[in-house]
């Protein structure tokens, strides 16, 4: 996104450029300063947002068009206010963006169509401009929901029409425009239940707002580039996004209480008891209405609610487990890797999350969930990779079963697929190394084919019926092990079968183990058996990564 | 057809319902003006039905909901914008009402309608 120009006119200028009439240089200026004024309230905007869908971020939305209305109209720079306009309507037309953005590109088509042919806009026109908006808005929906933009749109022609015998200038006719706006969003929750339930006003209507008070406040000389919301904060306007990498011990909940402070009530005083409670404390105030955020122990969690009890009445209470949003971030965070047009990109199919994690830190591109009872598609399989903006994909299936899909897949795709045959996650890892994006193609699939060998595999489970295979005997509930997927011995425990494993193996063959322990086995149980194979092979590397797969207890690496 | 079990027997959702609440959410999302027949047998029902809901397809598998809606969008709009919105106000709302997840929304844009020209 290209940033606004931030070298706007001096005072003086300003003053001739807004003059009543306005011309296209004053026009653009204005439009200018809406965008920056909505720039500046963007994250209020975006914290409005009360449903899922369909427009998740109405404020960088309504920015982003506004954004490609104002490049649009910079590029055309005119005197006429009509052309002014006009350019400007297009622009945002082209760059309409989500819900919010389609309806702001119609209400500026509205408000062009009214200036067509006029070089100058006087408040008359203004008037027309905004009703022509409103009909223009409207007229792209069969049944429109009001408590929305179009609700404060129209509230705003009507103002205007109702105040054009007595407003002579450009700026009293913004004042009207603006405290109109105001009025009608703040109505909004009374209009659309969904809103009032949310306890917020509607987004799109708010940022309508902000983008005449910028005009006004242009016209009025005051700064662009400072909010000055003071209305209680919004939940999502906490930084919680930064509050939350930074839990530690001592931080399990989230505490928010919304509260009516009593007469003698003392901020600075309330802080000092907050301190002794938690840390990340924030307080925020509006309209005789405070909001407390704390992050507290487990077991205090409780008594920054019976402390602001002695201090207000409390209106609200939202309390949150944040070490349990904290692991839900840890797997919705997977980074993977940008794939350059021409590239190659690696699909991996991966077990579970932790597997998932050091996929994506050794550069694929996407991973595929999957797995021993869970084989993906070929659809999964393709999707993964369809959309990269590359002809070049190389798949790792990381399992038997799965090296079939990967084939089908690669039938059933335009591009250029390579199936690295890898039979579980360490080959993966392995073969990974050996990845060159912007290697030849066959080259990079033959050496990373090649890489699958240098790594062996023991994978332990528990076994699910009583049998004899390949000449082990296995009892039902004992824990198997499988060397490069052949079973080689049963055990009644992971210690036993660990043992038995290492015994099995010429261990002086290798320089590295990692241990990969899966679903149902915590760390510390993992570092245990590490520290046993440390100590009992001193020259070997052992590393120990959380795996996340499900039916195996650990996955073994063996270098 | 639709089932879900629940504990005393089986929950049938007929394509009809979901026309409705499918037609409710396309009408309500900004840019569209109507639906349009998605093909000739929707058109003669169109010709008898006032109140129909021809232009809305339901298809079902195990997995879930495929919906088709056909369209007139208002001319002067950018349609990818209008299109986008509408099939996630679709899938929004019928998995909210219906509970039954939906898989695939396909949008046809079949007309645009020109109301007033720039």
């Amino acid at each position: 996104m290209k940033p606004f120009s931030t070298n706007l006119p001096s005072e003086a200028e300003r003053h001739k450029l807004l003059k009543s009439p306005i011309t296209g240089e004053g026009l653009i200026l204005l439009f200018e300063a809406g965008l920056i004024w909505l720039t500046t309230n963007q994250e209020y905007v975006d914290a409005l947002n009360v449903f899922p869908v369909p427009d998740g971020d109405t404020g960088t939305n309504m920015v982003l068009t506004m954004q490609a209305a104002f490049d649009e109209a910079d590029s055309h720079r005119t005197k006429h206010a009509g052309d002014m306009a006009k350019a400007f309507a297009h622009g945002a037309l082209m760059g309409a963006r989500g819900n919010s953005g389609v309806i702001l590109s119609q209400i500026w088509r509205g408000f062009s169509r009214a200036l067509d042919g006029y070089a100058t806009v006087d408040p008359a026109l203004l008037t027309k401009a905004i009703a022509s908006a409103r009909d223009t808005a409207y007229r792209g929906v069969v049944r429109p929901v009001e408590g929305t933009i179009l609700t404060v749109i129209k509230d705003m022609s009507i103002a205007a029409e109702g105040a054009i015998k007595t407003q002579s200038t450009l700026s009293e006719m913004l004042v009207i425009l603006v405290e109109a706006a105001d009025i009608s969003v703040k109505n909004t929750p009374e209009l659309l239940p969904q809103l009032k339930d949310a306890g917020v006003v509607d987004s799109g209507g708010m940022g309508l707002f902000y983008i005449f008070e910028g005009m006004l406040r242009m016209l009025q000389g005051l700064p662009l580039d400072t909010a000055t919301n003071n209305n209680v904060v919004s939940l999502a306007q906490f930084d919680l996004t930064h509050a939350l990498e930074q839990v530690e011990e001592g931080q399990d909940y989230e505490v928010v209480i919304d509260f009516e402070p009593h007469k003698h009530f003392i901020l600075e005083k309330y802080y000092e008891g907050l301190n002794n409670l938690g840390v990340s404390i924030q307080v925020g105030e509006g309209d005789g209405i405070y909001r407390m955020h704390i992050h507290t122990e487990l077991e205090k969690r409780f008594e920054p609610i019976e402390y602001t009890e002695t201090q207000g009445i409390i209106k609200k209470i939202y309390m949150e487990n944040l070490q349990d949003q904290m692991n839900n971030r840890k797997e919705a965070e997977l980074k993977f890797n940008t794939v350059n047009p021409g590239e190659i990109a690696v699909v991996a199919v991966s077990p579970g999350p932790g597997l998932s994690r050091i996929f994506a830190s050794l550069g694929v591109a996407a991973v595929v969930e999957g797995g021993q009872t869970m084989n993906p598609s070929v659809k999964d399989l393709v999707a993964a990779f369809e959309n990269l903006p590359t002809d070049k994909v190389i798949i790792l299936p990381n399992n038997k079963n799965i090296i079939l899909a990967a084939q089908n897949a690669s039938k059933v795709s335009v591009k250029k697929v390579g199936i690295i045959p890898t039979r579980n996650t360490p080959q993966g890892f392995a073969s990974m190394f050996r990845l060159m994006p912007d290697g030849d193609f066959d080259d990079v699939v033959e050496s990373m084919t090649e890489a699958i060998s240098e790594v062996h595999t023991a994978e332990l489970t528990t076994a699910t019926r009583t049998a004899e295979i390949e000449g082990v005997k296995v009892k039902k509930g004992e824990v198997i092990v499988l060397y490069d997927g052949k079973l080689i011995l049963s055990k009644s425990s992971i210690e036993e079968a660990f043992d038995a494993l290492y015994n099995h193996i010429d261990m002086d063959e290798f320089e590295r183990v990692t241990l990969f322990y899966g679903e149902g086995v915590n760390q510390s149980s993992a570092n245990i058996m590490a520290d046993k194979t440390r100590a009992e092979y001193e020259d070997l590397e052992v590393e120990v990564h959380e795996g996340g797969q499900p039916h195996y207890q650990y996955i073994v690496a063996f270098e | 057809m639709t089932s879900q079990d629940n504990p005393l027997g089986k929950i049938y959702i007929l394509p009809k319902a979901i026309k409705t609440v499918v037609k409710d959410a396309v009408l309500q999302s900004y840019g569209v003006i109507g639906l349009a027949p998605g093909n000739l047998r929707q058109s003669f029902v169109k010709m008898f039905d006032y109140d129909g809901d021809y232009g809305i397809v339901v298809e079902s598998d195990e997995r879930g909901l495929q919906l088709t809606v056909n369209l007139i969008v208002e001319y002067g709009l950018r349609i990818k914008s209008v299109t986008d919105s509408v099939a996630e106000s679709v899938k929004y709302h019928v998995e909210k009402t219906m509970g039954v997840p939906v898989t695939r929304v396909n949008v046809h844009v079949r007309g645009m309608r020109i109301s007033d020209v720039d």
